[in-house]
């Protein structure tokens, strides 16, 4: 192993790198070795670490969607397509990006502790796995902190990504609600086909659900970009949040406030606030139908939009927040400001924890690290779909694949943010799910304790749907751990001692779809809480 | 008054909670105040276990905002948190040796909802589960009862403890309790179940110190299956009835649950959870006192050797 190119070695070391300086020192922690130091200057992409390439590793890319699994290095390679260049990496064209953040292996994570200025990733080159921090274009008049890093050894991969998960939270200052609210969300059953008439009727029903959040999703706005503006067929945004609201059901609202589309009024009134190439605005991704653009988060006047745009939503009764398609905000380009995509994407996250204040935000679409400290949930896998699964395992929906990510990023949840693993989709018709796979999806969700939301037409949940809800609600509030991370077979024993139903196992088996679980019989004592003279007393007693 | 204080000659926070020195000291002829129809239970005709929140508590979920400017070493900080009395059964003449072996395992049942109840609160970094036994040790009530402290910080000698079980982690890759359990004998042993060993530790304080070890290595009550919780009861009881057998009197202790912390530090790997009892009897009438030495230094002087203590409590007919 090597670190900045130079075997392990006490002290502070500088180095010159041409356009600026780095320095940096190495010190023992619990399970393995930190590096940190100060860069100045103009440091543009510096490596920093160098091992010889383990034969697998599990890995994956940068934000939500990017699948997160085990590859065999030997013949490993990297693709893209043009229209989502971004989607894995922001740094497509270098083709040999083999992880974002950290990577691990049989008894061994190396990684990033944060990602506030730099992006840090790992590329193969010949048969050595290269970590490297990528500064762009910036320049650093003055010295700043480089992004710490971590090799932890010694443990089993799953323990060595918790004592990991804990050490970023810690760096990165993570900061998130305790409360996991039980969410409905339109996407998964009406898409972009949903009507107002929709919302209106599963507000009724769900009244016989246990549902605190109603989220509206991606279909209501006029444009992307145009978020306070709703296409024919919906009322304003104000009394959308107010129908809701008086359900008694707290509003929930979709964005994707760092994307600009080419045919929004946005764009046609600030062409200027977009992230730029060669002086024209830059594509950020291709999606319904249009070109999108990013928003240029270095620029003061883009970013008042943004708070001013938040607070209103804020000021119009909405409290939970799914921000989606937020790597646009930190893809490469020429921005207004000297900083790093990183920066300017930070910059735009703490705008809208500010607008928002206490709102839980759920990040979607999104670089993981950098969103530490301003997101409660954050989605951590691709799309999940009403069917199993169909074609590549490239990111694009599926209940397998999004199930798989659910499992093999375990160790965020309650570390960075709350886990969402997407939706439960609990219909019994209108989905090529079977009864099998959604009970798999659920208590595999319930048990690793992640948020859990469902986004079914309610009418469509029967009995057996109501029932696999309630039985993963009680799977809950136990310590999770995964089994079998490093094996590339899809099979996971997932462990959870102290769940609402006790202690708990399930085996999955996610290319066959099937499951076997084991839930101890764990009575409850009843409790009844009552306030007295400003003080609460539980009394207990037998059921 | 009511406020977090920090010590910068060790590192520490003291509570100042000037509340609780109105708290009445051994009432005489005063009706038990956690009886049922007792000053907190006025209204109720019964109960089975209760769990309510201290009438004078040290510190306070609505704690009191603080206007105060850090100036040089003095550092303030809001005295928030939660502190319960946990009130075991409605028999005020029962005790943890004398209850049911059932009543002793839904205790713990409550234990382990306390426990996951106040470790969802935002404030919460650890929870401290006790129980004050005797006037000796300054338990004023003689009705059976134990207390919870729901802390705003990791407390000193838990984070001693967090720092020397990492560092026999990092030595020799095992947590220090799964090796004692792996090499203990039977003459430290008091008591054992499936689950649990009960033994005078090999590096007691007290002359009669016991210890219980979960024999799974599980770091917080909330891991422990329900078969656990009855075994952990089954301990307790067992050595409890050994104490108050030992001299023939209600022996009085401190007893102690040591979970880990609730933060976001990943420590569950080297942290066991376990239990300690510290009795303050060197024999039937003299106190092992936390003197100059003990209080000042850390420093315990044992006057009795473990493995006799051992063989003394386990020899006792109950
Ligand atoms: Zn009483
Ligand atoms: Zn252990």
């Amino acid at each position: 192993m090597k670190v900045f190119g130079k075997g392990f070695t006490g002290g502070w070391i500088v180095q010159d790198l041409g356009n600026g300086k780095v320095e940096w020192n190495i010190d023992k922690v619990h399970m393995g070795w930190i590096v940190r130091g100060f860069v100045e200057g103009k440091p543009g992409r510096i490596e920093v670490f160098r091992m010889k390439t383990p034969h697998r590793v599990l890995a994956g890319g940068w934000q939500s969607w990017s699948p997160f699994r085990v590859f065999k290095t030997d013949g490993y390679e990297f693709s893209y397509q043009r229209s989502w260049m971004y989607k894995d990496t922001p740094r497509p064209e270098l083709g040999n990006i083999l992880s974002d953040y950290f990577f691990a292996t049989d008894n061994l994570v190396v990684g990033f502790l944060s990602s506030k200025t730099a992006h840090g990733y790992f590329t193969l080159e010949g048969d050595e796995i290269v970590g490297w921090l990528d500064y762009f274009d910036a320049h650093f008049p003055n010295r700043i902190q480089i992004e710490p890093f971590v090799i932890l050894e010694g443990k089993d991969t799953s323990v060595l990504l918790e004592i990991y998960a804990s050490m970023v939270a810690r760096e990165s200052g993570a900061r998130f609600s305790r409360r996991s609210p039980i969410g409905w969300c339109s996407w998964y059953h009406y898409f972009l086909d949903l009507k107002w008439e929709d919302i209106l009727k599963n507000l009724e029903l769900s009244k016989n659900f246990p549902i605190e959040v109603f989220q509206i999703d991606d279909a209501y706005e006029l444009d992307i970009g145009d978020w306070l503006e709703t296409k024919e067929g919906f009322p304003p945004v104000e009394e959308m949040a107010n129908a809701i609201s008086s359900h008694g059901l707290v509003a929930g609202i979709w964005t994707a406030p760092f994307s600009i589309s080419e045919t929004s009024r946005l764009f046609k009134e600030h062409p200027d606030w977009v992230v730029k190439e060669n002086g024209n605005p830059k594509v950020a991704y291709r999606n319904w139908g249009r070109s999108i653009y990013a928003l240029d988060l270095s620029n003061d006047e883009a970013l008042e939009w943004l708070f001013e745009t938040f607070k209103k939503l804020r000021d119009y009764g909405y409290r939970y927040f799914k921000i989606d398609f937020l790597f646009s905000g930190a893809i490469p380009g020429e921005r207004k400001k000297n900083m790093t995509p990183v920066q300017a994407f930070r910059a735009g996250m703490r705008t809208i924890r500010n607008a928002v204040e206490d709102s839980f935000v759920l990040g979607c679409g999104s670089p993981l690290l950098p969103s530490i400290g301003y997101v409660d949930g954050m989605r951590i896998g691709e799309d999940t779909a009403p069917y199993w699964s169909k074609g590549k395992d490239d990111g694009r929906p599926s209940a397998r694949y999004a199930l798989r990510n659910t499992i093999t990023r375990y160790f965020m949840h309650n570390k960075w943010w709350l886990n969402d693993p997407d939706c439960l989709l609990l219909r019994g018709k209108k989905t090529k799910l079977t009864s099998d796979q959604r009970e798999l999806y659920a208590y595999t969700v319930g048990i690793l304790d992640n948020m859990v939301l469902m986004s079914d037409d309610l009418e469509l949940v029967d009995e057996d749907g109501k029932r696999i809800l309630e039985e993963t609600l009680r799977l809950r509030g136990g310590k999770p751990r995964v089994e079998g991370l490093m094996e590339p077979d899809e099979k996971y024993v997932v462990k959870s001692d102290g769940t609402l139903s006790g202690n708990t196992r399930i085996e999955v088996d996610l290319s066959k779809g099937k499951y076997e679980m084991t839930v101890e019989e764990y009575s409850y004592l009843k409790k009844e809480k009552v306030f007295k003279d400003g003080r609460i007393f539980n009394f207990y007693e037998e059921e | 008054m009511q406020e977090l204080r920090f010590n910068p000659l060790t590192d520490e926070w003291i509570i100042v909670s000037t509340a609780t020195q109105r708290r009445p000291v051994q009432p005489t002829e005063v009706e038990c105040p956690i009886c049922p129809g007792g000053v907190e239970f006025k209204d109720v005709k019964t109960y089975d276990i209760v769990s309510f929140e201290n009438r004078y508590p040290s510190l306070r979920r609505d704690a009191p905002e603080l206007d105060f400017k850090e100036k040089g070493p003095f550092r303030k900080e809001r005295a928030l948190g939660v502190c319960e009395v946990v009130v075991y059964t409605s028999d005020h003449d029962s005790s943890l040796p004398k209850m049911p072996l059932d009543q002793v395992a839904k205790l713990v049942k409550v234990w382990k909802d306390r426990t996951r109840e106040l470790s969802n609160l935002d404030f919460v970094k650890y929870i401290f589960i006790f129980e004050n036994r005797g006037k000796e040790v300054g338990a004023s009530l003689p009705h059976p009862h134990g207390q919870i402290y729901a802390f705003p910080f990791v407390p000193k000698r838990i984070e001693a403890k967090i720092d020397a079980m990492r560092k026999w982690f990092e030595r020799t890759g095992k947590c220090p309790i799964c090796d004692v359990i792996e090499n203990e004998s039977w003459e430290r042993t008091v008591y054992e179940n499936e689950s649990f060993l009960a033994l005078v530790p090999f590096y007691a304080r007290f002359p009669y110190e016991i210890h219980i070890y979960p024999k799974r290595h599980v770091s917080t009550l909330l891991e422990l299956s329900e078969i656990e919780e009855k075994d952990l009861a089954d301990s307790i009881k067992n050595i409890t009835m050994r104490y108050d057998k030992l001299f023939e009197q209600e022996f009085p202790y401190m007893m102690m649950l040591f979970q880990a912390p609730f933060t976001r530090d990943e420590i569950s790997h080297f942290f066991h959870f376990h239990l300690e009892f510290n009795p303050p009897k060197r024999d039937k009438d003299r106190l092992k006192w936390m003197a100059s030495v003990e209080t000042g230094t850390w420093t315990f002087i044992n006057p009795v050797l473990p493995e006799e203590a051992a063989k003394r409590l386990r020899e006792v007919k109950i």
